[in-house]
Order: C-alpha cells, then sequence, then structure tokens
C-alpha cells in the first residue's frame, strides 16, 4: 500500500494530466457511437415489448450516454483485438456468410418449439387452441453445412484492417448492458414493500419510485430471459459460461456484508469487475480466440477486471455511504477515526449512522485515498494494454481506463 | 468400442423390435417409485451443485429442496432419457462419450469447467477443484497451456444405425445433469414467483420470501438460475443449451401474460349476438392456454426434448417429436389440474392456500368455463374478482369473491376443466405410442394417469 503523501500526488499528477487532456473526461465514444445509438435504441424497444410502462421509464434515460460503460468497453475491445485469434478468419467468414440479422436470430430448433417470438414463426404454430398433435420430422430446415476447415497453417495475428465488428459481438455488448439494468431493476426490490405499493426510492433507479416490486422483478426477470436465449445464440460455451457465473457473482455480491477491505474488494469484484472483465473476455472469444494458448482472452480479462475495480472505487466515492452500503471511503476514514468501526460492523442500520458515516469521511482522506486506489487500478488496465498492438480502438481504451478513475460524474 | 456396444446388446434383456412383434403384456410401472433411487441421489448431489461461500445464500437457494417437490419435472427427463436411449442415430457416440474420459460425457467431467477457474470466480465449497474464490492480487498475464485437454481420439462409428433401446436403467451422465438442470430451473422461476404472488405457503412450509425476503428471494432465484446456465454449457450442446436457455424467457413471458388483465368490455350479451361474446371468451381462452404453455408445458417440453438430443437422437428422428409432443400435452393437462384443484382442495391437502388465484386475479379454466354459462362472469374477470359485492361476507379477514366461486360450482365448469385435462393427458398417452415398449414407456403412460387423479 502506499503511503498516503504518495497517493496524493500521484492523484495530483492525474488531476493535472486531466486538466489537460479535456476529453479524458467524458467516454471515448467517437469512435463506435453510431453501434452505441443503435444499441440504446433497440433495448428501448425491447423494454417497450415487455410492458408500455417500461418504455416510458427508459426514454427518462435514453439521453444518458454517461450510462454506457459497459457497452462501450465491449465494442471497443472487439475492435482492438479482432484479427489477433487464430479462428478469426473462420469468425469473419461465418459473419459474411450469413445475413447477420438472420443469423444472431435464428434457432437451432423449429421456431414453434423454441417459442421465442421470431420474425418467421408460422401462424399455426402459435395457436394453442388444440392439443398439440406430433408433427412428422424432417419438416425443418437442414441445419447449415458446417464452414470447410481452413488449411492448417500456423496464424499470424494481425489485427483486421479496416477494423470491424461481428455480428455477435454487438449482440454481446448488448447482452452485457442487458444484465447490467436487470441487476439495477432488481436491487430496487426491497423487503417493506408489497407487491403493489412503494415506499422509498432506490439509489440506483429512483424513475421506479412508486411501482412497488412487481415492476422492478418482471422487469430484471424479462431481460434476463432475453440474455440467456441471446447468451446460447452467440454459439459459444465459453461466453455462455462466463455470463452464466456472472449472474451467480452479481447474487453473491449483493449479499455479502463489507466489514473489511478484503470484503470490500471480493464485494467490488462480484457486483461490478466481474461482469466488465467476463464481458470483454467474452468479445475476445467470439473473435476467435477461444482455443488459443496465446494470451488475448487473459489481456481482455486483465484490462476488464482493473478497469471494472477503477469504475466502481469511484463510483463509491461519488455516491458516498448509505445503509447497507460500506464503500472504501467509510473504510479508508475508519482507519484515521476508529469511532466508525461499531458503525461499519453494524452495517450503517441505525438511526443517524449513515450522516456519522458521512460526516467522517469528509473530516478524513477517504475520498482522497479510494480514488488514489481506484488510479492505481486504471494504471494496471493500461499496462494489460501494452499487450495489444497499436490502434485507434487501443487508444481509446486507455481513455477510458484514465476516465473510469478520474471522472467526477456518475 | 462396437464389442462393447454388441455385448450390452446381449446382456440387456430382450426387448421386441420395433414395428414388429406384439408388446408384452403391460406392467403397472409407478413412475415416482421407479425412479425413487435416481431422484434421491439427484437431489443430494444438485444440493452440492448450489453451495457458495455465502452460508445464507446456500441457506435460501437449497430451500425449496429441501422439500422436495412432486419432481414431475426431473422424472419426465429420467423417463425419457430412459425411454429412447439406443434409438437415435448418434447414440454410440454418447455412449462412448460417457464411458471415455475426455470426451466431455463422463460423470467425472459435467463439473470441470470450460473455463478457468480462477477467472470464474464461482466459489463452491463443495467443488474445490473446480472452482475458486476470488483473490485481491493482480491477475497476471502469461501464456498458459489449454485449461482443458482435446478429446480423445475416437474411431468413426458404423454409417447404419438400427433403432434398439440400449438399457432397461441406464441414464447419461449428462441427462442426469439436464434433470438437475430443469428442476433448478423451476426452482429459480418458484422463488421469483412466491415473491410475486405474496405466497406464504409453499409446500406447507413457509415461502422463500416468508423465511428471508423478498429481497434475498429474488437473489436466491438469480444465483440458482447462474448455477444452472453454467451446468448448461458444460453439457456440451449447443442445440441443448439454445432449447434450455430459451426456457427462462417463457417463463417471465408467461408470468408477464398472466398479469395482464383478461379484455372484456363488462359482461357479455345474451345471445342476441352469438358471435361477439364468444370471440371474447376464445380469445381469453387462448391467452390462458398460451400462459399455460410458457409457464409450466415449455419447462417440460423442451426438458424432454434435450434429454433426447442427449441420447444422441438428430434432426429426422421422430424421438425428440415424441417427447417434446408428451412434454407439452402432459404440461398443459398438468396445470389444468392445477387450476381445477385451486377451487376445489382444501388448504391441508394442497399445501399451499387454496384459492390463491381467485385472490390474485387470476382467470384460469373454471372461471372461463363458468363464463361461457354465466355471463355476468365476464364482469367479475375483468375487474379481477376485486370490487364491491365480491367481498365474502362471512369472512373479512380473507376477501374471495362469492359470486365467482359460486358461479363456477353452479357451473359444469369444474367438470369439463377436468374433461379437457382428460384430453390433453390422452394426447399425451397417444404420441407415445410409437415408442418401443418398455418400462420407462409404461411409467410415462401412468404418469399422465397420475397427473389428472392427484389431489394436491
Amino acid at each position: 500500500m502506499l503511503s498516503r503523501n504518495e497517493m496524493r500526488y500521484r492523484h495530483q499528477q492525474w488531476m493535472r494530466r486531466l486538466r489537460a487532456y479535456r476529453t479524458a473526461a467524458a467516454w471515448p465514444t467517437s469512435l463506435v457511437a453510431g453501434d452505441l445509438d443503435r444499441l440504446r435504441s433497440s433495448l428501448l424497444g425491447l423494454l417497450g415489448t415487455a410492458h408500455p410502462t417500461l418504455s416510458e421509464i427508459a426514454q427518462c434515460n435514453a439521453s444518458d450516454t454517461r450510462g454506457q460503460f459497459r457497452p462501450l468497453l465491449v465494442l471497443l475491445f472487439s475492435h482492438a483485438t479482432n484479427g489477433l485469434g487464430s479462428s478469426w478468419p473462420t469468425k469473419q467468414r461465418d459473419a459474411l456468410l450469413e445475413d447477420p440479422a438472420a443469423a444472431l436470430d435464428s434457432p437451432l430448433t423449429r421456431p414453434d418449439i423454441l417459442n421465442v417470438p421470431h420474425p418467421s414463426t408460422p401462424t399455426h404454430a402459435a395457436s394453442f387452441a388444440g392439443v398439440f398433435d406430433l408433427h412428422p420430422a424432417g419438416l425443418d430446415a437442414p441445419p447449415p453445412a458446417p464452414a470447410p476447415a481452413p488449411a492448417p497453417t500456423a496464424y499470424i495475428p494481425a489485427l483486421a484492417s479496416p477494423s470491424c465488428l461481428l455480428p455477435t459481438q454487438r449482440r454481446l455488448a448488448q447482452i452485457v448492458e442487458m444484465i447490467h439494468i436487470a441487476a439495477v431493476f432488481h436491487d430496487e426490490v426491497n423487503d417493506n414493500d408489497s407487491v403493489g405499493t412503494s415506499t422509498s426510492a432506490g439509489a440506483g433507479a429512483p424513475f421506479l419510485d412508486g411501482f412497488g416490486n412487481l415492476l422492478p422483478i418482471l422487469s430484471g426477470d424479462f431481460l434476463l430471459g432475453r440474455v440467456s436465449t441471446a447468451l446460447a445464440r452467440l454459439g459459444e460455451a465459453e461466453a455462455f459460461e462466463l455470463l452464466a457465473t456472472v449472474l451467480a457473482n452479481q447474487a453473491e455480491g449483493d449479499m455479502l456484508r463489507v466489514h473489511d477491505t478484503d470484503t470490500y474488494l471480493r464485494k467490488t469484484y462480484l457486483r461490478t469487475a466481474s461482469l466488465v472483465a467476463k464481458g470483454a473476455r467474452a468479445t475476445a472469444i467470439l473473435g476467435g480466440c477461444a482455443h488459443d494458448t496465446a494470451i488475448w482472452r487473459d489481456v481482455a480479462y486483465a484490462y476488464g477486471r482493473n478497469v471494472g475495480f477503477a469504475y466502481q472505487l469511484v463510483e463509491d466515492t461519488l455516491r458516498g455511504p448509505a445503509r447497507a452500503r460500506v464503500t472504501g471511503p467509510v473504510l479508508f476514514a475508519a482507519e484515521e477515526h476508529p469511532e466508525l468501526r461499531p458503525l461499519i460492523r453494524r452495517d450503517l442500520a441505525d438511526e443517524g449512522d449513515v450522516e456519522q458515516a458521512r460526516d467522517y469521511v469528509s473530516r478524513s482522506h477517504g475520498v482522497e485515498r479510494t480514488r488514489a486506489l481506484a488510479l492505481s487500478y486504471a494504471e494496471k488496465a493500461r499496462e494489460a494494454l501494452a499487450f495489444l498492438p497499436n490502434s485507434e480502438h487501443k487508444s481509446a481504451l486507455d481513455v477510458l481506463a484514465h476516465a473510469a478513475a478520474t471522472r467526477t460524474w456518475l | 468400442m462396437r464389442r462393447w456396444a454388441t455385448f450390452a446388446r446381449i446382456l440387456a434383456p430382450t426387448r421386441s423390435r420395433h414395428y414388429s412383434s406384439p408388446p408384452p403384456a403391460k406392467s403397472t410401472s409407478d413412475p415416482f417409485s421407479l425412479l425413487a433411487p435416481q431422484l434421491a441421489e439427484l437431489r443430494h448431489s444438485l444440493l452440492s451443485l448450489l453451495d457458495s461461500g455465502h452460508p445464507r445464500l446456500s441457506e435460501i437457494t437449497r430451500y425449496y429442496f429441501l422439500h422436495p417437490s412432486k419432481q414431475i419435472r426431473p422424472i419426465i427427463v429420467l423417463l425419457f432419457s430412459r425411454a429412447t436411449n439406443g434409438l437415435g442415430r448418434h447414440w454410440e457416440h454418447k455412449l462412448w462419450a460417457a464411458q471415455t474420459h475426455g470426451a466431455g460425457g463422463h460423470a467425472d467431467e459435467l463439473d470441470w469447467p470450460l473455463t478457468r477457474p480462477d477467472i470464474l470466480n464461482d466459489w463452491n465449497p463443495s467443488k474445490p477443484t473446480c472452482t475458486s474464490p476470488f483473490n485481491s492480487s493482480p491477475f497476471t498475464i502469461r501464456p498458459r497451456a489449454p485449461h482443458r485437454p482435446s478429446p480423445p481420439h475416437r474411431h468413426p462409428h458404423p454409417s447404419t444405425h438400427e433403432p434398439k433401446l440400449y438399457d432397461a436403467e441406464y441414464i447419461l451422465p449428462t441427462q442426469k445433469r439436464l434433470a438437475q438442470i430443469v428442476e433448478m430451473m423451476h426452482t429459480a422461476s418458484l422463488l421469483h414467483d412466491d415473491v410475486i404472488d405474496e405466497s406464504a405457503l409453499r409446500r406447507g412450509q413457509p415461502s422463500a420470501p416468508a423465511a428471508f425476503g423478498n429481497k434475498f428471494s429474488i437473489l436466491g432465484g438469480n444465483f440458482v438460475l447462474g448455477r444452472a446456465s453454467a451446468a448448461l454449457s458444460r453439457l456440451g450442446d449447443p442445440e441443448v443449451t439454445d432449447l434450455i436457455a430459451s426456457i427462462l424467457s417463457n417463463l417471465v413471458e408467461g408470468e408477464i401474460l398472466q398479469t395482464k388483465a383478461v379484455e372484456t368490455d363488462g359482461p357479455t350479451e345474451p345471445a342476441e349476438l352469438p358471435g361477439e361474446p364468444l370471440t371474447k371468451i376464445q380469445d381469453a381462452w387462448n391467452i390462458y392456454l398460451q400462459k399455460t404453455y410458457l409457464k409450466t408445458a415449455s419447462l417440460m417440453a423442451k426438458g424432454a426434448r434435450a434429454a433426447v438430443i442427449l441420447g444422441g437422437c438428430k434432426e429426422g428422428d421422430i424421438w425428440r417429436e415424441i417427447a417434446y409432443a408428451y412434454g407439452r400435452n402432459l404440461g398443459i393437462a398438468f396445470q389444468l389440474v392445477d387450476d381445477i384443484l385451486d377451487y376445489d382442495s382444501a388448504a391441508a391437502t394442497l399445501g399451499k392456500p387454496g384459492g390463491a388465484d381467485l385472490q390474485l386475479g387470476l382467470t384460469t379454466g373454471p372461471a372461463l368455463y363458468a363464463w361461457e354459462e354465466h355471463p355476468d362472469m365476464g364482469t367479475l374477470i375483468s375487474r379481477k374478482f376485486q370490487g364491491p359485492g365480491d367481498i365474502e361476507k362471512n369472512d373479512p379477514l380473507k376477501p374471495l369473491t362469492s359470486q365467482a366461486r359460486n358461479f363456477v360450482a353452479h357451473s359444469s365448469a369444474l367438470q369439463r376443466t377436468r374433461e379437457l385435462a382428460q384430453k390433453y393427458a390422452d394426447k399425451a398417452k397417444e404420441v407415445l405410442e410409437q415408442l418401443p415398449e418398455s418400462d420407462a414407456k409404461n411409467a410415462l403412460e401412468a404418469l399422465a394417469d397420475r397427473v389428472i387423479q392427484r389431489r394436491s
């Protein structure tokens, strides 16, 4: 652990650099702005089909580009690594051979069996009027012939030029965002409310205030249902497994009570960094790095993990403590003010605990030290990037890591 | 490999050839007792799949497994496995994979993650060699050997295949794992549904939200879903992954459909305009049956189909169609009976509060049939059984709609619903006819009867 003076010095250096590079204060979205816009409108449309109220709610958040950190990371990382994986030629060929929209939507079994809304579902299959007769087998279109195996030659990794994005990676970015939003919705569920009424607003999604538990639960579940289907259709078992474990991680992380640095870092990993890290790794896999001994997947994971930490630590300094939310600033403040320890042990549950904690934090170096820790994670993320060949997307990822650790907005 | 397969066929009891000799006399095969040892073993190992480093979380996720359900969903998976193993064109390959280390189908390997444990960080204390807890040390980047060895080389199987049942009792490790996955997905949905429905009881015990709170029940459901999905990916079959993953969507969209009001514009007109009221009722029936498929039948249908696919049945094999049709028809029959019991049975037998559907404002089969005979039922339905005049005067603590109950009781609604359920169950049995004779097939028929006859 760095000394307090060293950390303060580092923080000042970064702040100086921040002022010099004004664009670093915002997310570097320019290279993928079109994809981000399409992602946002597609997500709005999807929420709208679930429940009309949901799309109204989502519209309020529509203009907020700040909330797109995760998909941005996935999109940039795709561009920055496509071409490096040894199966890249196969992935590229698969993407070119099939109509992108159809490929992502085409089920492996008949649409009436999957019963997921699908553009080509025959009308008879949707009828539930009578008992279900045996359908003679063989009505399905035959499965597509596998692409001929490329001649076995040593593959020389080289960034795809011009850089490009696979339809599967675009879909993955959407999946990552949906997992995040589902978690935000489910975070709104509380024990005091009945299904029909609500007494409190949540910090993550105040727009759900007044709707009770039903809407957050169903909305989150709806998104997870679509995520589950979409993940399977990416056609990559490793990616499916990775993101499945994110669901388990998030649930465990939400339950974890923080009482020291160890539990704080674990909770931060489980709730935030895990999704970012595994999303980055999954996009490298989709780009053709699945069975490699080369390091690309690990680079992706290391970058995402560290940026995820930086992002959440800074968010914790901006939000401040709350009931059942003991975060970095509070833990560091407790090192200077041991009187905080009993409050931490009871998770800031008592009347007045939160106000007291805020007070101690403001009178300590808690925020500074948390931000310094965030910077050290961002530094590690940028070190991981060094393994990648240079490109404008790699530079954008560098800026992204920097922005995650230095931003002063939520 | 070939010798082993032939040897096994010699050892297996003689089976009548498909399509030729008359079937042997049917023995009564009770599905529950036939599979009792397997079910107990599966439930026990399922608990270890849900273990975590967080004791409270483990407690919640395992809670519903401690008071076991009827386990009808895993039973369908296991029975269909036994009823079709050997028939699929790629059966030999599946059997080889189950018996060969490193081929991806062996029981020991189904827990092995596809990605290194120190990346997944999905710690399971019951599986310490396959999982790893989060470590806050920096993540280092260095070249590593492949995480899983490549599968061993295998002699190609013969190009012609003779569909013949393999063994009365053998179930592939992948099929057993599928049975667990199916039960986990069902349980995850229960953990959420009980919060949404504000149920106090489940199977005669306090529900999870009553015991642990709403928030933790939702999180517990998500955790079970995550573990089930990870296990699904490790089965190594993209088609099965696609099929089972889609179930979650079905469950949720069924739930959403259920919470939408049945569209009526008030009481139906008497017979002056015969066409119009019938259309409203028909629409309501379609919604109800679709909801029933999505929430109940889809899991059974797809679970059965996936079991058969894991046994090596490919596109063009009739067996997977039979499985799907059976599961779908059985699932709808199951839910119809459930809906009858909600009107017909007391809480003690049911294990959960009776009359729950009316209390939740839900319109089910009996209510729809009653509407056909009592047009005023339409108003009650559109008001979701809430409002003045609908309150049970005798019991102010538990407002039920006495009028709705009366309509149902003074009509042939329950009888007609029972007949409809019977029709679906009969269809389920009918599609089984093309399966070769086996104890498992008999058990599947018996299961359809049990579903209709149950009282809880």
